[in-house]
């Protein structure tokens, strides 16, 4: 009897697990926590203690608390791109070297902390570390986790030394994922400069999705079942996914690796779920060959009840970039060899 | 004799019954001088330091409130309101380990270094920008 009871609370708290997304909050309203954020932008870092209560004294849970300093830092703080890039090449030269890699990330630290406070520019670590520390202030349970961010620039198959790092918050007992740089803003792709766009995608994500491009140094933070948590090596064979998957997607089922070798006239099958429902006709595949580029409609294609599933078949032989787009916002990206 | 006997234990009780009391009320009267000494309430100073010597612009505030002080250029604070014994003060500094100070009777002056906190700052850039498999020149 008591080992039943226990296998039941087991089942039921990995089911808490599972369900730890942004839906557990649907009868809450962020309207009044985002509009908080909004009264108080251009505030300046230098009493993050007043700014945090600014942020959350009017607020009644702890989940609309917690929106409300996300939301001020994805609208307040600047990605640098140029620091990311001066980390980026010290942590590779010293990567096998770790006395001189501690000594570049003590002074690094120091340089980061100071352009947060005085430019509010920074990078991953800095933007976990202000939701981090204002969450703090409001006595919220908030943790920095640490890891690896696979985006379609970097060097996607041999990730090897962390790179990226996001939230864990605890609200009323269960531990959600949410990515406050990512959800900033991205770059402009004409002049390469940070421009604020927030995603509100990355906002208690689905642990599932957010495996796909998030891989964590500590186990404790996929927040899956053990049988769901891939190994790195799967990883890295994941497809990209971009931020526009978190708008769009609530989970990526297939295909579940980046690359695939087929024969001529072969088909390959894309199964998705959707988080709102999409007109079939907005759904559209773009294809580099190398030479050139085009979108096309997949052959054939269903959405039933927010599961998106389409295939298309590949004739002609060659190696395709094979891009997933939803009313014009990319997805993600497979690759694809055709050859006989 | 009986008559006596009993009278003589009323007074006793009577007496007995006063000096508890006497006592009681001193001693509460003692407890209460010591609260109204240990609830004072004083102006607190202090310095606020770093690894490499006094921080300007630390924070200082009163735990739960957003009542609050700045350290000037020198690392001092003189906080704005005074404080009891039991009261907590919270420093912070961006980058640094936030930490509390309980007043206590003697507490007029607080010396505090604040130690950097040790995270390894990451981090990777999301785009737009479709990926593009490298490709053989031919």
């Amino acid at each position: 009897m008591q080992k039943t009871s226990l296998l039941l609370l087991l089942l039921f708290l990995s089911l808490c697990r599972l369900n730890a997304q942004i839906s557990d909050f649907d009868p809450i309203n962020f309207k009044k926590a985002d509009s908080i954020a909004l009264s108080l932008k251009g505030e300046n870092l230098t009493n993050l203690p007043e700014l945090s209560f600014k942020l959350t004294n009017t607020l009644n849970t702890d989940a609309e608390k917690f929106r409300a300093i996300y939301r001020w830092v994805c609208d307040n703080i600047a990605n640098d791109y140029s620091l990311y890039l001066k980390n980026d090449r010290q942590r590779q030269r010293y990567k096998d070297d770790s006395l001189k890699l501690d000594t570049w990330n003590t002074k690094f630290r120091t340089k980061l902390f100071s352009r947060l406070l005085k430019k509010k520019r920074t990078i991953c670590t800095g933007y976990a570390y202000l939701v981090k520390s204002l969450a703090d202030f409001a006595n919220l349970e908030c943790e920095i986790v640490q890891g690896f961010g696979r985006v379609s620039t970097t060097n996607i198959e041999t990730l090897d030394l962390p790179n990226h790092s996001w939230n864990v918050v605890n609200l009323n007992s269960k531990w959600y994922l949410c990515d406050p740089t990512w959800a900033s803003g991205i770059p402009n792709p004409k002049t390469n400069k940070f421009s604020f766009q927030y995603n509100d995608g990355f906002f208690l994500a689905n642990p599932k999705l957010f495996a796909v491009n998030h891989f964590p140094i500590d186990k404790r933070w996929w927040l899956l079942d053990d049988s769901e948590i891939p190994s790195f090596d799967t990883f890295l064979k994941a497809p990209v996914l971009y931020g526009n998957a978190y708008k769009y997607l609530e989970l990526h089922n297939a295909p579940q690796q980046m690359h695939h070798t087929i024969k001529p006239y072969e088909k390959v099958i894309f199964k998705y779920q959707l988080k709102d429902h999409t007109n079939a006709k907005g759904v559209k595949l773009g294809f580099d060959n190398g030479f050139s580029t085009w979108k096309d409609q997949p052959t054939s294609i269903s959405i039933k009840d927010k599961s998106l599933e389409f295939e298309h078949q590949f004739n002609q032989t060659g190696f395709y970039d094979v891009h997933l787009y939803i009313d014009d916002d990319l997805i993600s990206t497979y690759t694809i060899e055709v050859k006989r | 004799m009986k008559t006596q006997t009993v009278t003589q234990n009323k007074t006793f009780k009577t007496f007995g019954f006063a000096l508890i009391l006497m006592m009681s009320l001193f001693t509460f009267n003692t407890a209460f001088s010591q609260t109204t000494e240990v609830t004072q309430e004083r102006t607190i100073k202090g310095l606020v330091s770093n690894e490499d010597g006094p921080l300007p612009g630390a924070n200082i505030t009163l735990d739960g409130t957003i009542v609050g002080a700045v350290t000037d250029d020198e690392g001092k604070f003189t906080f704005p309101k005074k404080l009891k014994t039991g009261d907590v003060l919270v420093f912070s500094y961006l980058g640094y380990e936030t930490q509390k100070v309980s007043i206590t009777d003697k507490t007029s002056f607080i010396t505090l270094e604040l130690t950097p906190d040790m995270v390894e700052m990451i981090g990777a850039i999301d785009t737009n920008k479709p990926y593009k498999s490298k490709r053989k020149k031919n």
